[in-house]
């Protein structure tokens, strides 16, 4: 056995040295090569109230350089830890300021989309419907003359499409599937109101004409992940099952949604799927169903959590704040980059990879 | 004997009760099952909790320093992880004695076994902290397996009993490397038609592992295990397993 060993750990340092060797390169890219740089940001809601820190500061500054082609999408859980309650409760106040300080990260010329999260509708409670309204009026009167808006709107579960060359980002509510209060009323007057019919109008949206149209889906739940709501960093799978919470993925109200939006996506697979929820930012390998799966939850530094890495991981950043932020680039390419900040004044691009080759 | 006996008992001394092989040393029934014949392993990578996983192994253990033989094994193995969690396990495989003395020819046997592994805590902020790696990942689990070896020597079979408290803690970005440590118990269980005492051993494992190897699914371990009764040695091997992803 000793004979064995030694070309035995030989191979192994060898193919581990192989694989040391496909590390990814931090690229800088000619600006004039970008179409469209979408900056994904989630769980964001809960800024210092003393001062504009990392990441959400860093993250103006870079769409400050180009604002006329920014986008910065907030990943939901806009407002902890209930959303905006009504006027006149305690909470109002602190809401609204939670509101503002993200709105007011657009830079004039950038639009910003905020898509709707748990937290958002109340924190699934029974005002959640008129809460996640009241947060769409707070986000137009912040930003008047401006293009930020939530989407979808009106408490309407969407998707909603929007185009900018060669990018369709597709927006949806999640918490609507997920919700276990009111999710429409006389005045909702949303184009679906059911799952059956949401899936459908998803399977069309994220099937564009023209083979050279990069599809990102973006919602507040994620589709795989490996932190908390993955029934990962704590006691485990089986044991958390028995809590049935559905805003983690192994409650069945939560695979029941997912699996519906997997099988909109089947057969034409949209590049990526970005979320938030889990406080921690992560790069996953997508499967049949669509590419990559991009978790960027780390927008509020208080709320950090854990992540493991997973198989399908290809980058995991555990307790750290931070964005991630996607180029697409004129004619063919799309770089994923992510930011990191462990401090208060240290951060850094800490990975890199082309979600689509150049 | 009692079925009490049968369930939780006896440790054997295979070729004790072979006459005249006197110069063939024993084999204990936890040696010459997997828990004793093969190298121990991490508990599993965590996966996406959509999918259950197929997956194979191979492992090659050598039990050293036992005196006169060493015992060498090969085995395979299928698994099954649920939910990216979980995983349950077959093994089958053959072991035979180095240097074997035996005038019988009674120099090797099949083995046969299954475990479930059982991740109970993933997480671990303190340990990563520890370490200073945001992205180590400790796991703690338990693991039950049970053992079969056909006519060990003669008619004998070995069957044990064992339970572990498995803990891995992985770290590291590119290459992602495993750590582990098991602590655990083992019975001989008696499943042959004779008397013999009941034995329970004490058995520690541990060792690194490469995860993730050049491909996502493919892991490789090293492994080492003492087991504190008599001499039995050290049990060093390699595990090469795949796990199948959609």
């Amino acid at each position: 056995m000793h004979g064995l060993t030694r070309p035995l750990v030989c191979a192994l340092a060898l193919w581990a040295a192989t694989g040391c060797r496909n590390q990814v390169t931090l690229e800088e890219l000619e600006p004039a090569e970008i179409e469209t740089t979408v900056f994904l940001v989630g769980d964001a809601g809960e800024p210092d109230p003393r001062q504009v820190g990392p990441p959400l500061d860093s993250l103006t500054a870079q769409a400050a350089a180009a604002p006329e082609r920014s986008i910065i999408l907030f990943l939901g859980d806009n407002v902890y830890p209930a959303g905006i309650p009504a006027e006149g409760a305690a909470e109002w106040a602190d809401a609204r300021r939670r509101v503002e300080s993200q709105v007011r990260a657009v830079p004039p010329g950038a639009q910003g989309i905020f898509v709707p999260g748990n937290h958002d509708w109340s924190d699934g409670g029974p005002f959640g419907l008129y809460s996640i309204r009241l947060q769409e009026r707070f986000i137009s009167s912040f930003a008047p003359g401006r293009s930020v808006r939530l989407l979808p709107g009106n408490g309407c579960p969407g998707p909603v499409a929007m185009d900018v060359g060669r990018l369709r980002l597709v927006s949806l509510d999640t918490q609507w599937w997920l919700h276990s209060f009111i999710v429409r009323d006389s005045v909702s007057n949303c184009p679906t109101n059911s799952f059956a019919t949401v899936t459908a109008a998803l399977r069309t949206q994220v099937r564009p004409t023209g083979d050279a149209r990069i599809v990102v889906v973006a919602a507040h739940h994620p589709l795989i992940t490996g932190g908390v709501h993955g029934s990962y960093c704590g006691v485990t799978g089986p044991f958390r099952r028995f809590g049935g919470r559905s805003q983690d993925i192994m409650s069945s109200a939560n695979r029941r949604m997912r699996d519906s939006l997997r099988s909109a996506f089947s057969g034409r697979p949209p590049l990526a799927f970005v979320a938030g929820h889990d406080h921690s930012l992560q790069v996953l390998r997508g499967g049949e169903d669509v590419d990559y799966l991009l978790v960027s939850g780390a927008g509020s530094p208080s709320r950090v959590s854990c992540a493991v890495r997973m198989r399908e991981s290809y980058y995991v950043s555990a307790r750290s704040a931070g964005f991630m932020r996607l180029d697409i680039m004129k004619g063919k390419g799309v770089l994923l980059r992510v930011f990191r900040y462990p401090g208060r004044s240290t951060g850094a691009l800490v990975y890199s990879r082309w979600l689509e080759p150049r | 004997m009692s079925v009490r006996s049968f369930v939780f008992a006896a440790g054997f001394f295979l070729p004790q009760l072979v006459a005249g092989q006197a110069s063939s040393l024993p084999v204990l029934a936890s040696e010459a099952t997997p828990i004793g014949a093969l190298p121990p392993l991490a508990l599993p990578m965590p996966a996406s909790r959509d999918h259950n996983y197929w997956g194979t192994r191979l492992q090659v253990g050598q039990r050293r320093e036992r005196g006169l033989e060493d015992l060498l094994a090969i085995a395979g193995g299928v698994d099954y992880q649920v939910r990216g969690g979980s995983i349950f396990g077959v093994t089958a495989g053959y072991q035979w004695r180095q240097n074997c003395q035996s005038a019988t020819g009674d120099c090797g046997h099949t083995l046969y076994g299954a475990r479930a592994r059982f991740n109970l805590i993933t997480g671990g902020p303190t340990i990563a902290g520890l370490l200073g790696d945001d992205g180590a990942t400790s796991t703690l689990g338990t693991e039950l397996g049970f053992g079969f070896a056909p006519d060990v020597s003669g008619n004998q079979n070995a069957c044990t009993l064992d339970l572990g408290v498995p803990l891995s803690i992985a770290m590291l970005e590119r290459l992602h490397l495993v750590t582990f440590l098991t602590p655990g118990i083992v019975w001989d269980l008696d499943c042959s038609a004779g008397d013999t005492r009941p034995q329970r051993s004490y058995f520690l494992g541990l060792g690194v592992g490469l995860q993730q190897l050049g491909f996502r699914g493919l892991d490789v371990h090293l492994g080492l295990q003492r087991m504190f009764r008599g001499a039995t040695g050290v049990q060093f091997g390699l595990s090469v397993s795949w796990i199948r992803l959609p």
